[in-house]
């Protein structure tokens, strides 16, 4: 009984912690434009590099 | 319109705004060896920077295919001063951007913007249309930022960031706060309750039983007090009105329910703060999605509202130009727009002429051309000449105006189902109240059972408890929505699945709904009547918005001639003096009303063109058919598909056209339509639509949202086809983005599937208090099986309304 008292305080802990997150999310705009976000992610940062030349060859086969 | 058609004969796509334009008029350059294509210097501007910063997976990754010139706008930096924050060394700037197309022009300007040296970061904000930038003033301008966007394409606006916008920002935020915080804490007091059901079924030792109800309370009070505040606030005012609401009966189940668990605690009973704080929860989680699209459809106004310029240019008398804002100017006062400008207010033009971007209005991405005595809109874009307009409107009254009214009107409302919620609440909340002190007074006073009586009395208003009505309306809404949207159908509001579901007729508009809208040229007679026969067509028809005229201007290349008082006649034609002779160009009808009378043989061709379903065009020249023009236009090929799957669900067809009866049926015969209207304007469609409606129809009008405005907002559902702004948006509720048809029989199976899930949502929601509440009363429900019984059917209600999820 007592270890299940434990978890219980330690599975409120984790729980706290992913709420803190949730503020600070809402907060700082995190979750203002869930839109676009998923098109970020497939962006190259290394445009330098050749990487969109290859996209590109992709894309047209 | 879309680029997977290949450039007619002879002319040529440009690579970069996708305009399909004659060969000879566009500008073509070598680079890399290969030759490639523009229709002006701004679209090859434009491209070069794309192209030499290697950042042409812009033009491979973008998904906006519909061709359209981009405004490119002088920009001054000074209207931008007041918005920026700098301190000191950095400066930042969040202003609304206009040109934004999908995902990849958002890309495309943060990679532009954040290579400029001086600038440290860029985000373009997709939802809103919004960019925010920092820079460091000494290493960069403002100006030279600015210009860097409005060069590619994309205008920069002072975003007359709008009280209204950011209070609805901020409303979402505390929103998505109350809601997160609620989930969390309910899930943390699930846990806990899970052990104390344990210990009520297992036994447990007394001080961890009490620890774990501290905890309980502790988890459950700022669900009810934070997250349930918009409830409480929203009971309390109700109350003091003297009204009973869906809030009153919510803040009414989560305080007894946390009331009494309250005094349990210290008197040693089972507790029901899980039961108050999943109430709050539930019901959040409905108000929580209603928001969110609504706020989904408010962002395309938000777009359209920033348009429209904060002042106006004024000339003096003394040649001097000041700027005054919109709400001085009064109607009847002159005012300037230069090519670039966005026109403030709505008006007639008294002076100049120049190519005028109305596509945000009409959606049409041609420019139209204005001259003296045209009107303009608040919004529209002057894009070549200098025009000098006198306003006709004032600031609220002007079509911008009206359209953003319209659709916050449609936003407001709610869906008639959804209604009933409400009005039950009315008396259901009193009911059940009535109830519940009656089985405490019952239980005390007959059976002399106070704990009894109080707990049965709790258990009647959990078992209450509306959260499973709360979500069944909002939730099965969303996701149809939702689910629906993905495939390219926009509905504005959910109470049209319910108008859809029961609907009975649909009237379609023969030209760019059951055909393609673009008619071609199939046979010209020329009676010799005036020289240049097609010259002076084509020039007279050049200010046409028809797609029959279009035709007309298409088939001709050559210069075209100078027309004076021009003037169009909505669905029959358009006359005005070339060289000082009359010209009218039109129906039949609208020749018979110019005291035009054709030869007998004349008229004989007329007839066999259209027995052929070719629409003819009749040209007169001083009061003398000069000629006729035929033209066809192509039955769409999913046409004849839909219109059988239509009739298979139990609808009628009905076309409605302003053509000659025998083009029509025609037509008609070809996509399985028995049904035809034809020879009507755009007022006769409405009046069409109104006697349908007269004799018990429910009519949905399908149609392009422009000639057809009238009949659409006739109709007890509009839809238009291919493209969703402005007046689409006002007169229609359902928007089809791309244009094939066979989305209309989807649309029609979908809404009747949402419509009867929500019923199935309510006669659940309803139908389980009906049942619950006598057992409650008797006492036969203890409090814990009443609150597994709430949840399970709040459940039902979600696992229901995810059904729709797919099509």
């Amino acid at each position: 009984m007592e270890s299940t008292f434990y978890l219980i305080a330690i599975g409120f802990l984790f729980g706290l912690a992913g709420w803190l997150l949730f503020l600070w999310a809402v907060r700082s705009g995190q979750l203002d434009d869930i839109e676009a976000t998923k098109y970020r992610i497939l962006d190259d940062d290394d445009e330098k590099e050749n990487s969109p030349k290859k996209k590109s060859e992709k894309v047209d086969k | 319109m879309s680029v997977t058609d290949a450039p007619r004969h002879g002319s040529v796509r440009c690579e970069h705004c996708l305009q399909e334009m004659p060969e000879r008029s566009s500008i073509s350059k070598k680079i890399d060896g290969q030759r490639h294509f523009f229709c002006c210097h701004g679209c090859l501007g434009v491209w070069e920077i794309v192209h030499g910063g290697s950042l042409d997976t812009f033009y491979n990754e973008r998904c906006d295919w519909t061709p359209g010139r981009p405004a490119f706008t002088a920009v001054n930096p000074a209207d931008f001063a007041s918005l920026i924050v700098t301190d000191g060394k950095t400066s930042r700037l969040d202003l609304s951007l206009s040109g934004i197309r999908c995902a990849s022009c958002v890309w495309l300007v943060e990679k532009v913007l954040s290579r400029l040296d001086g600038v440290l970061s860029a985000r373009v904000n997709y939802a809103t249309r919004r960019a925010t930038f920092e820079w460091r003033p000494e290493t960069i301008s403002l100006e030279k930022i600015l210009s860097t966007l409005s060069n590619m394409g994309y205008a920069p606006l002072p975003g007359n960031r709008t009280a209204s916008i950011d209070a609805a920002a901020a409303e979402k935020r505390e929103m998505l706060l109350r809601f997160g915080t609620a989930g969390f804490f309910s899930m943390q007091l699930m846990l806990i309750t899970a052990a104390l059901y344990a210990g009520f079924f297992q036994g447990m030792e007394t001080h961890y039983r009490t620890a774990f109800q501290l905890i309980s309370w502790v988890l459950s009070t700022p669900v009810i007090f934070y997250s349930g505040f918009p409830f409480l606030a929203g009971a309390f005012r109700s109350l003091r009105s003297g009204g009973a609401n869906m809030d009153v009966l919510v803040s009414l189940g989560a305080l007894s329910a946390y009331g009494y668990s309250v005094a349990m605690i210290f008197t040693g009973g089972e507790l029901f703060f899980d039961t108050s704080a999943m109430i709050v929860t539930f019901i959040l989680l409905g108000r929580f999605i209603e928001a969110g699209s609504r706020l989904k459809a408010g962002s395309a106004l938000t777009a359209l509202v920033e348009l429209q310029p904060s002042e106006a240019r004024i000339s003096e008398a003394n040649g001097e130009t000041t700027f005054v804002p919109l709400d001085k100017i009064s109607k009847g006062s002159l005012i300037e727009v230069i090519p670039g400008d966005r026109v403030p207010l709505d008006g007639t033009v008294a002076e100049g002429s120049a190519d005028v971007d109305e596509s945000m209005l009409t959606g049409e991405s041609v420019p139209v051309l204005k001259s003296r005595g045209s009107e303009v809109y608040a919004g529209t874009a002057s894009l070549t000449g200098r025009l000098l307009i006198r306003v006709t409107a004032e600031p609220h009254e002007t079509v911008l105006a009206r359209i953003v009214r319209t659709v916050e009107e449609a936003q407001a409302r709610k869906a008639p189902i959804q209604g009933i919620a409400d009005r039950t609440a009315a008396f259901f909340v009193p009911a059940i109240v009535l109830l519940a002190t009656g089985t405490l007074l019952w239980w005390s006073l007959v059976k002399g059972a106070p704990v009894a009586a109080l707990m049965n009395a709790v258990s009647v208003l959990v078992v209450a408890c509306p959260c499973a009505l709360g979500l069944a309306t909002p939730l099965a809404i969303l996701v149809g929505t939702t689910a629906i949207g993905r495939k390219g159908i926009l509905v504005k509001g959910g109470d049209l699945f319910e108008s859809v579901s029961r609907t009975s007729t649909v009237v379609f508009d023969k030209t760019g709904t059951l055909t393609k809208g673009r008619p071609s040229i199939t046979d010209t007679l020329d009676y010799q009547v005036s020289d240049r026969f097609m010259q002076h067509c084509a020039s007279l028809e050049a200010w046409s918005e028809h797609p029959a005229g279009k035709a007309i201007v298409a088939a001709w290349h050559g210069e075209r001639l100078r027309v004076k008082e021009f003037r169009a006649i909505p669905g029959m034609g358009v006359a005005g003096f070339i060289d000082g002779r009359q010209w009218i160009a039109g129906t039949p009808a609208l020749l018979q009303q110019e005291g035009v009378k054709p030869e007998p043989e004349q008229l004989q061709q007329v007839e066999a063109l259209r027995n052929e379903g070719k629409t003819v065009i009749l040209i007169a020249c001083e009061k003398r058919l000069a000629g006729l023009i035929a033209l066809i236009d192509t039955l769409r090929e999913e046409a004849t598909e839909m219109i059988a799957s239509l009739h298979a669900l139990g609808l009628k067809n009905i076309m409605l056209t302003g053509d000659h009866e025998v083009v029509a049926r025609t037509v008609a015969s070809h996509c399985g339509i028995t049904d035809v209207r034809a020879g009507l304007n755009p007022l006769g469609k409405a009046d069409a639509v109104r006697e349908l409606k007269q004799s018990g129809a429910t009519v949905m009008m399908a149609g392009d949202g422009i000639n057809d405005a009238p009949a659409l907002t006739e109709a007890d559902t509009g839809l238009t086809l291919g493209s969703a702004t402005g007046i689409a948006l006002e007169s229609s509720g359902i928007a089809i983005l791309n244009d094939d048809l066979r989305l209309i029989t989807t649309l029609f199976t979908h809404a009747r599937k949402s419509f009867r899930i929500i019923r199935q949502n309510l006669f659940w929601a309803f139908g389980y208090n009906m049942l619950a509440l006598p057992l409650a009363i008797s006492g036969i429900l203890h409090p814990i099986v009443s609150a597994i019984l709430m949840a399970t059917s709040s459940l039902v209600v979600v696992g229901n309304s995810l059904r729709l999820r797919n099509l």
